[in-house]
């Protein structure tokens, strides 16, 4: 079960932190706030979906610092800047980083929904990629050794007659192992079956 | 009364001479007046042809005929009567014969008069040979050939649009009739070139009509006349006169007396060289020369006479002068008038010239220099100022964008929560609350930035650090005792003079004694001080001025970011005051820089130039 996008706001000016919060909710978002780098890597659940509005500007640890310890981590939310102050060099290191887009204070509802919804779009598209990537990967592994052996032969082109030589059994036993492994995998034709080692082959590191 | 007299006692007394008897004398015969300016220069010429004249070592005797106002046979027998009672007892050795009825009455009555004496003639006209008696051969003289054809064919060369020549003459049977004689031959050398009209024998005043109506189109040739139609007697230079200031075209004549009255000139033989020849040839005779066998030199040849202001008033070409022409009042050009002076006056000028064209290219060089100086100096101003107006924009942007950021979304979430139409009075009243409270903080922003620098462009003047420093104690001293905090100033034992914006240095002082006494308000008391120093280097150097508090000094890390505007370690701290302490002091061309005093507490330094 998939749970409600949360956005995270990150911003040391309590006044502005709570006027975006107040705007997100009556706008109809989940979104939290933190007035520092570090509450928010205490506090926040980083592997929920959702995205992050920060501020560029921040005491101790910038924005820019702790979007780059983000991505040290593995962490895949999309970032949304938002600064008081923005200069070409910060908004170029920011989005060189991937940050989703790059705001100046005071930013227009619209504006700001926009940029959101654009960041919750790919964090979903992401956690929808991964997730489909892993029920693939679950279902290879499902395979018995054989019948790996088999799969990795299918995939590059050999005939039922030239696995049985290679592997030394007997062409009935990779008709069989090959019904099996197309089950397993789910796929019911050749053309299928090379489809899902394609996108299996561009997972693999 | 006296002539009188003199005419009695010359009846009375058949012999009337009373010079001494032995002495030579000359006997000259006029025949004008003696008054007529040719005789005064031929009288002249005689007089220095015939030096033993001067030398009285010869009598010079003169008579008169007056012609054309006496003559007549009754006149010349009169004449006679005279000069036999003058001259009777004592006849002179030589007789000039001076004009055409001088000439013909010697002539006449030489044997009776005077037998045997020898007649040198002058001004006798070659044209009026032919109405005299033959000449004996001890009657010697120049013919005059006035060379009238060459003034003519000149007159025409001068006046090349001239179509008509007007020839004026007078009545008096010698001269003027002589004239006209020769005249008329003359001018056929032109006939054919252009029409030719003789005015002769017409009363005065209707030759000057006459000459008025000419028009520039005519040149007229004239030798003066004695008597006009009406029979009036005239000098040749008076008739000549009245012609000039009636003649509407150029006039040209054949006598040097005239040249200069207005006339363009022409060629002549002055009278005192015709004087002065016969002078020499009466010398001569009166030397034993014999009359028959002296050779009579030729007469010098005729000179050409211009008048430069007649050649410019009737517009006359001067590259068609003859070059042997005698140009007279030609007012001589400056150049010629005063050359010597002029080439000293011009080298001077040039010199001056020279002289102020280094002067100003020097004075321009200097200009530029300054100029580019100034440019330079201005530019410097301008960029610190640039730098100052780029921070506080960059510091004002982050300090007033977010209130307004605040207020913005506050704003928003207000509507969306109106439109929800759930009744949400207690949020909103809190929203409200929120906006006017960043609204104020936004206008607070403000009002601390215009204290700190508004209105103030930068002054650039002389002063004493050690006196920043004290002003600047004197005016945080009570803020500082007030939270407790001493306060210790150690100036420099000199003065120490820098260059700039006096009140600006004293806001970045008064900036860093508060934050170095905010740091420890905290502390115990002994720390509860700062201290504040100025040194100075060598002349002409940095002057370092510090701020030291004792406090917790600077986390290592923030001590580079310590100067960024939007920088702040303090709960209510607005981040500005470090941020622009620093652009301050850099655009006073020092640097500001901020560290941890090794026995603790932190440690501002301000480096200032030194003048």
């Amino acid at each position: 079960m998939m749970s409600t996008p949360l956005i995270h706001i990150v911003d040391d000016d309590d006044s502005l932190r709570t006027a975006v919060l107040r705007l997100l909710s009556a706008s109809g978002y989940e979104a939290r706030g933190y007035a520092s780098t570090g509450d928010f890597l205490l506090h926040a659940n980083l592997e929920g979906p959702g995205c992050l509005l920060l501020d560029l500007n921040l005491p101790g640890p910038s924005g820019l610092e702790l979007q780059e310890e983000l991505l040290r981590r593995g962490v895949t939310l999309p970032v949304v800047f938002l600064t008081g102050r923005a200069g070409v060099p910060e908004s170029v290191r920011a989005m060189k980083s991937g940050a989703e887009d790059f705001l100046t204070k005071p930013v227009e509802r619209q504006t700001l929904l926009e940029a959101l919804d654009r960041a919750l779009a790919r964090d979903a598209s992401q956690r929808a990629a991964r997730d489909g990537a892993e029920r693939l990967l679950a279902r290879f592994r499902r395979l018995t050794p054989r019948e790996r052996d088999v799969f990795e032969r299918i995939v590059i082109g050999r005939l039922n007659k030239q696995i049985a030589d290679e592997l030394g059994i007997a062409e009935r036993t990779v008709k069989l192992q090959r019904a099996q492994l197309m089950e397993k995998l789910g796929v019911g034709s050749a053309a299928e079956l090379g489809r899902f080692a394609e996108r299996l082959k561009s997972l693999s590191p | 009364m006296r002539k009188l007299l003199g005419l009695i006692l010359l009846c009375a007394f058949p012999s009337v001479s009373i010079a001494a008897d032995e002495q030579k004398s000359v006997l000259v015969l006029y025949s004008y007046s003696r008054l007529m300016p040719a005789v005064f220069e031929a009288d002249q010429g005689l007089r220095e042809g015939l030096p033993d004249v001067e030398a009285k070592r010869v009598g010079l005797y003169e008579e008169f005929f007056d012609e054309p106002r006496f003559g007549g046979e009754a006149y010349s027998d009169l004449m006679v009567q005279l000069l036999r009672g003058k001259y009777g007892s004592r006849p002179p050795d030589v007789i000039v014969a001076g004009g055409f009825e001088a000439l013909r009455f010697l002539l006449t009555h030489r044997e009776r008069l005077f037998p045997g004496v020898p007649v040198v003639h002058e001004g006798i006209m070659v044209a009026s040979v032919p109405s005299l008696p033959s000449l004996p051969s001890d009657v010697i003289g120049n013919l005059v050939d006035p060379d009238v054809p060459r003034t003519l064919a000149l007159a025409l060369r001068l006046h090349p649009r001239a179509t008509r020549l007007v020839v004026v003459t007078g009545k008096s049977p010698g001269h003027d009739r002589e004239w006209e004689q020769s005249l008329r031959a003359d001018v056929a050398s032109v006939r054919g070139r252009v029409a030719v009209e003789f005015l002769s024998g017409l009363p005065h005043e209707q030759v000057l009509g006459r000459l008025a109506a000419l028009g520039n189109e005519a040149v007229v040739f004239t030798p003066g006349y004695l008597m006009d139609g009406d029979g009036r007697a005239f000098n040749p230079l008076e008739a000549l006169r009245g012609m000039l200031s009636a003649s509407t075209a150029p006039i040209y004549v054949p006598y040097d007396t005239m040249l200069g009255s207005g006339v363009v000139g022409g060629y002549t033989r002055t009278f005192r060289t015709a004087g002065r020849e016969t002078g020499r040839l009466a010398d001569a005779l009166l030397k034993g020369a014999d009359p028959a066998t002296l050779r009579v030199p030729p007469p010098e040849p005729a000179t050409l006479y211009l008048d430069w202001r007649e050649i410019r008033r009737w517009g006359i070409n001067d590259r068609l002068i003859p070059d042997d022409a005698i140009v007279q009042y030609r007012r001589p050009s400056l150049w010629d008038a005063y050359r010597e002076q002029l080439i000293i006056g011009g080298l001077a000028l040039l010199l001056q010239a020279l002289l102020i064209l280094w002067l100003l290219t020097e004075r321009f060089r200097r200009r530029r220099a300054e100029r580019t100086a100034e440019k330079q100096r201005f530019e410097l101003a301008h960029a610190s100022r640039r730098a100052v107006a780029g921070e506080l924009t960059a510091a004002i942007a982050h300090e007033i964008n977010q209130p307004l950021g605040a207020i913005l979304s506050n704003a928003e979430a207000a509507e969306l929560m109106l439109d929800s139409g759930a009744d949400r009075r207690v949020e909103l009243r809190e929203i409200l609350a929120d906006i006017r409270r960043d609204d104020l903080r936004a206008g607070e922003v403000i009002r601390r930035l215009r204290t700190l620098l508004a209105g103030r462009e930068g002054e650039q003047k002389s002063f004493d650090v050690n006196e920043l420093v004290l002003d600047a104690v004197a005016i945080v001293r009570s803020e500082a005792a007030r939270r407790g905090v001493a306060l210790e100033a150690r100036t420099a034992a000199v003065p120490v003079s820098t260059v700039g914006d006096r009140i600006q240095l004293q806001q970045v002082l008064i900036n860093l004694i508060l934050n170095a006494a905010d740091a420890v308000v905290g502390c115990p008391e002994a720390q509860r001080l700062v201290t504040l120093s100025v040194t100075a280097s060598v002349p002409g150097g940095m002057t370092t001025l510090t701020v030291r508090d004792r406090g917790q000094g600077i986390p290592e890390a923030n001590l580079s970011r310590i100067f960024d505007s939007f920088f702040t370690t303090k709960g209510h701290g607005m981040g500005l005051g470090l941020s622009i302490a620093r652009t301050l002091v850099e655009a006073h061309g020092g640097r500001i820089h901020a560290a941890n005093h090794p026995d603790g507490g932190a440690l501002f330094s301000v480096e200032l130039r030194q003048t």
